[in-house]
């Protein structure tokens, strides 16, 4: 089903639980009675073309929104894509954090158990956190710069001249990775190999929220491959032409 | 970790792709799905796919015949699987492993092709049985001890090459890929003890 500005969120929602997360992430509160989209959006200051390519791309999978959002403002995509990180780092991460350390087994196996997943997981949150970090000290500042730049038709900054001269997106693409592989080893382990715990139903949990970020993660990275990089790989190229 | 199979479809009608992809998703065995819409590069794409079956609809190779050919004599692994459209009886499609076709149930169509995948199934099973061998167990230990592959090679006499080989199997068989995802194996398998892990 194709979303559009007229539909109502708590219909789709209703159908369709995924989009749960996405709704909070854009600020939406829920309450929002039999409002639309269009309402829903003006009340909280959201630009909607640039809401309806996420969540109809959350919504469908065979959904493609990268095309329309490489025509909108790459100011949007990024702070989205800083919401998605805050909820990652300070949200979920946490989250199934807690529900690890909170794993019980019989006396003898406890504490092994408990702490070698401890810490492959704390293993895994610097490396999101540090990966992360360096998008929002390096890479979405630079793009935003050459975004400003590339919108002023007047002077282009020195200092960003100076930039172009050594820096390139092209570096991060080659670089730039899914922060999956660890999450898909901790699917492993803890279906096939990891001794059962007593309460099976904190495993269940952990399972299921390992199984949402990872999407959640995938969508992210594909964001950030199929948007943001030949965006600003065109502007580079663009701003060089023109001085 | 059972070996999945890969599949390519061949179909220009977007409602006929997604059909059969519907189908295709649903076994056990299936893996990766890639799709194309026309045959055009075919040959090249199969090249570098390497699909285990290859889904093609009868009417794209009408103008080509002698490409389906040139597949079979290239590709002796693959199998070949004609979509027939429309009712073609007189047609001959003998180079083929399975045919199937529009106004055939879905039961029929589905146990078909699961007799097709379970033709290719143990081939791509061998040696793959679920258990490390005591020397693939040896190279999990030394990973989660943090040695490069070169230091594994020289501990326990075996060239680099072959330690890559190995550590291939393992990720193979357990699903763990990372250093840290078997480093956690090891642990509670008691193959290192937590103290000794990097
Ligand atoms: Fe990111
Ligand atoms: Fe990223």
């Amino acid at each position: 089903m194709l979303i559009t500005k007229n539909i109502k969120p708590a219909d789709v929602i209703l159908q369709n639980y995924h989009l749960i997360p996405i709704i909070s992430r854009f600020g939406i509160k829920f309450g929002f009675g039999d409002k639309n989209v269009e309402q829903i959006c003006k009340q909280y200051g959201i630009h909607t073309d640039f809401f309806l390519e996420i969540v109809n791309a959350f919504n469908d999978k065979d959904y493609n929104p990268y095309e329309k959002l490489r025509n909108m403002s790459l100011s949007l995509t990024v702070s989205y894509l800083l919401k998605s990180h805050y909820y990652y780092n300070k949200v979920k991460l946490p989250f199934i954090e807690n529900l690890i350390d909170s794993l019980e087994w019989e006396e003898e196996d406890n504490v092994k158990n408990k702490n070698v997943l401890k810490k492959f997981f704390s293993q895994y949150r610097k490396e999101v956190t540090e990966h992360t970090a360096n998008e929002e000290t390096e890479i979405y500042p630079y793009v935003l710069e050459l975004e400003q730049n590339y919108n002023n038709t007047g002077k282009t900054a020195s200092s960003l001249l100076e930039k172009l001269k050594t820096k390139s997106i092209k570096d991060y693409a080659e670089t730039h990775d899914e922060l999956n592989s660890s999450l898909l080893d901790l699917k492993n382990i803890i279906i096939k190999y990891l001794q059962p715990a007593k309460n099976q139903d904190v495993t269940e949990q952990i399972l299921i929220e390992i199984f949402k970020l990872e999407k959640d993660l995938t969508d992210h990275t594909e964001l950030e491959n199929n948007v943001v990089i030949p965006v600003a790989e065109r502007m580079e190229t663009e701003l060089k032409n023109r001085n | 970790m059972a070996a999945k199979l890969s599949f390519l479809i061949v179909e220009k009608s977007y409602i006929i792709r997604s059909g059969l992809m519907q189908i295709i998703s649903n076994f056990y065995e299936t893996g990766v799905v890639n799709e194309l819409h026309n045959v055009e590069n075919l040959l090249k794409n199969i090249s570098g796919i390497k699909p285990d079956v290859l889904i093609i609809n009868a009417k794209l190779i009408d103008a080509v015949p002698e490409l389906i050919l040139d597949i079979r004599k290239k590709f002796k692994d693959l199998k070949l699987i004609v979509f027939v459209g429309t009712r073609r009886e007189a047609d001959n499609f003998s180079v083929f492993d399975l045919k199937i076709s529009v106004d055939e149930p879905k039961s029929l169509i589905v146990e078909k092709i699961q007799s097709l995948i379970n033709e290719i199934k143990p081939k791509k099973d061998d040696n793959l049985s679920e258990n490390l061998s005591e020397r693939e167990k040896e190279v999990v230990k030394q990973i989660a001890l943090g040695k490069t592959n070169k230091e594994i090679g020289e501990t326990l006499f075996i060239s680099p090459h072959t330690v890559i080989t190995h550590r291939k199997n393992i990720t193979k068989k357990l699903g763990i890929k990372t250093v840290s995802g078997l480093t956690v194996y090891a642990i509670l398998n008691n193959l290192i003890k937590i103290e000794e892990a990097v």
